[in-house]
């Protein structure tokens, strides 16, 4: 008799709190939305400074994330099947970049291979100007971001038995093969969402791309300079635009969801 | 052939050790044991999915035990199959046949060709099976490991594929050791019975040996004896150096002559329902050694089969009779009867 109204109290409190949350969410997305998308759509046709940013980033955000599924997809593998040495410690490596402020990154990256570090160095010495570089913008990005990857792909191999690989093994191929032929395709759209996820997060940096490359700018750098230098008013529309194009990867993250709930295998 | 010294691994906290056994090059060897025993893991281990942390793993005469899977020309196939969901059937079955005929001819003989259009989703369980039987297969192994390959099955199919699998292994020689929890199967198919229980092989014997000969009172429970007792045993009468000893076995107030050495120790009996012969009289002169009078407390048909238990001074005594031979004699509860058991039936362990 006294369960019901505890009850009913118990779930009026979620509910109030996820609104509370959800509004939180929504009203600040929305309110720059409805002031700035429109004019952000406009200004993309009359802005070349804006256009050239948007596409700095893509391009930028897309090479870091190439990278970092070929270079961070066999180390995921590596870390589902158990087979990474010191597993502990490249765990800890991992998630140290997702630990850390992304100013001390973007420090920390410049400690790294600024001019006056030997790598640096080096790579001046060959011609290759890193800092103020779209490159050192990829770099930042990889940094800040190939941890995710590499984190949502462990999970979606591991999500794939590994005994399916062992089959594959008793049939001739290799560790590696087996990975590629049987692997690689069943953990495919965990896979692929594990490098939209990154794309995105690549996409959004601010922090560590502004310590090591002011120019030229990635869009969120150009939101943040009209915002310094023109006001609220000019940076709205940039920012409107960055936030509407991030629901492209969220639609993509969406639609692999729906796909694999609808198509998965049997196993 | 495949031979295990002293084989040992880790899977998590089970840990399988101490598993020795030598299965010759064309037989068909069986794994029994408890869910959890180890039966799984020892055929991954000899597979090299799992690594080996003490012992040897020798095929055909080689030490494999540090090659990897791929370099061990065998086959295995799991009790879920495991088919490769992202391919076809017929995909599955090529997957790493070098020889396509004999997978086609594998395919054919196991009633698979018919499934090669099929998606692995839409396959039933038993359907799942036999495709990963042709796919094992398929790159022509020596060796095929078996982790209950017919479970699901329906009992028809079971029997033809049971049956042209073993046509084909004799046919192409290759050598067979199967984990299986029917003990008809391992009756049936089996050249040699390993019996694992907690990451141990506790018995190694020809079938009709391990099921006649148990180790153990466990293992004789395990594998279905239906009469085990625990209790004494004294020596009446030494073989001496020309075979064994005859030995009465005390429980409870039933008394039994088995045939057997007694070393002192407590001793356990061992007396299978299909041994047991029940009379409505005693018989005027018997070859049986137990003749034990007693009354009928349970009948439990099972198919053609009823399992009757006498109560035979105050201890349950098994039979396993035909349902037509409870009838002739007119078997019910609270009918005396007179149980015989031959000596070479009660076995000491």
């Amino acid at each position: 008799m006294n369960g019901r109204p505890a009850h009913r109290l118990a779930a009026a409190g979620v509910a109030v709190g996820s609104l509370l949350l959800l509004g939180l969410l929504v009203l600040p997305v929305s309110a720059l939305v409805l002031r700035g998308g429109a004019a952000g759509f406009r200004q993309l046709g009359t802005d070349a400074e804006l256009r050239a940013s948007l596409l700095l980033t893509a391009s930028t955000a897309t090479l870091a994330t190439l990278v970092a599924v070929v270079l961070g997809t066999p180390i995921a593998w590596l870390l589902a099947r158990g087979r990474m040495p010191a597993a502990a410690l490249v765990g800890a490596l991992l998630d140290l970049p997702l630990l850390i402020p992304h100013p001390v990154a973007g420090i920390a990256l410049l400690l790294a291979f600024g001019r006056a570090s030997p790598l640096g160095g080096a790579l001046d010495r060959a011609g290759i100007a890193l800092l103020g570089s779209p490159l050192a913008i990829g770099l930042a990005m990889l940094f800040v971001a190939a941890p995710l990857y590499v984190s949502a792909a462990r999970e979606a191999i591991a999500r794939v038995d590994a005994r399916y690989e062992s089959v594959a093994r008793t049939l001739g191929d290799s560790a590696w093969r087996a990975a590629w032929r049987v692997t690689r395709p069943l953990a495919g759209r965990g896979l692929v969402a594990a490098a939209v996820v990154m794309w995105a997060r690549a996409a959004s940096e601010f922090g560590a791309i502004v310590i090591l490359t002011y120019n030229p700018k990635v869009a969120s750098v150009l939101s943040y300079d009209r915002f310094n230098a023109f006001g609220l008013d000019a940076a709205l529309p940039v920012a409107a635009v960055l936030v509407l194009l991030a629901v492209i990867p969220l639609l993509v993250l969406r639609s692999l969801r729906v796909r694999a709930a609808l198509g998965e295998p049997a196993r | 052939m495949i031979e295990a010294r002293a084989l040992g691994t880790q899977a998590g906290a089970f840990a399988l050790s101490g598993v020795s056994f030598t299965l010759p090059r064309g037989a068909w060897g069986i794994v029994l044991g408890p869910a959890g025993a180890g039966k799984t893991t020892l055929l991954e281990t000899i597979a090299g999915v799992r690594p080996a942390t003490t012992g040897q793993v020798l095929l055909r005469d080689v030490d494999v035990t540090r090659l990897a899977p791929e370099q061990r020309r065998l086959g295995i196939v799991y009790q879920h199959g495991y088919l490769f969901p992202h391919l076809s059937v017929e995909a599955n079955v090529r997957y790493g046949a070098t020889d396509r005929a004999h997978a086609a001819m594998v395919s054919e003989r196991l009633g698979v060709t018919p499934l090669y259009e099929r998606t692995v989703g839409s396959l039933s369980g038993g359907e799942r099976q036999v495709v990963a039987l042709a796919r094992a297969l398929g790159p022509r192994p020596d060796i095929l490991l078996l982790d209950e390959p017919f479970a699901a099955l329906d009992p028809r199919r079971r029997t033809r594929v049971r049956r042209e699998l073993h046509a084909m292994q004799r046919e192409l020689g290759f050598t067979v050791l199967q984990v299986t929890h029917d003990f008809g199967e391992a009756g049936t198919l089996g050249d040699l019975a390993l019996l694992v229980e907690e990451g141990r092989l506790v018995q190694a014997a020809p079938p009709a040996q391990l099921f006649r000969r148990p180790a153990t009172a466990a293992i004789a429970e395990f594998l279905g004896a239906e009469n085990v007792y625990a209790g004494t045993a004294e020596t009446v009468d030494r073989g001496g150096q020309s075979g064994p000893d005859t030995v009465r076995f005390q429980t409870g107030g039933l008394t039994l002559i088995g045939i057997g050495t007694y070393d002192g120790e407590r001793r356990h009996a061992v007396v299978r329902g299909e041994d047991v012969v029940l009379a409505r009289s005693r018989p005027g002169a018997s070859s049986a050694r137990n003749v034990l009078d007693g009354v009928v407390v349970e009948i439990a048909p099972e198919g053609a089969l009823a399992r009757v238990t006498v109560d035979v001074a105050g201890v349950p005594l098994v039979a396993c009779l035909t349902t037509a031979s409870v009838a002739e004699l007119g078997l019910r509860q609270g009918v005396p009867v007179v149980a015989m058991v031959k000596a070479t039936a009660v076995h000491l362990c």
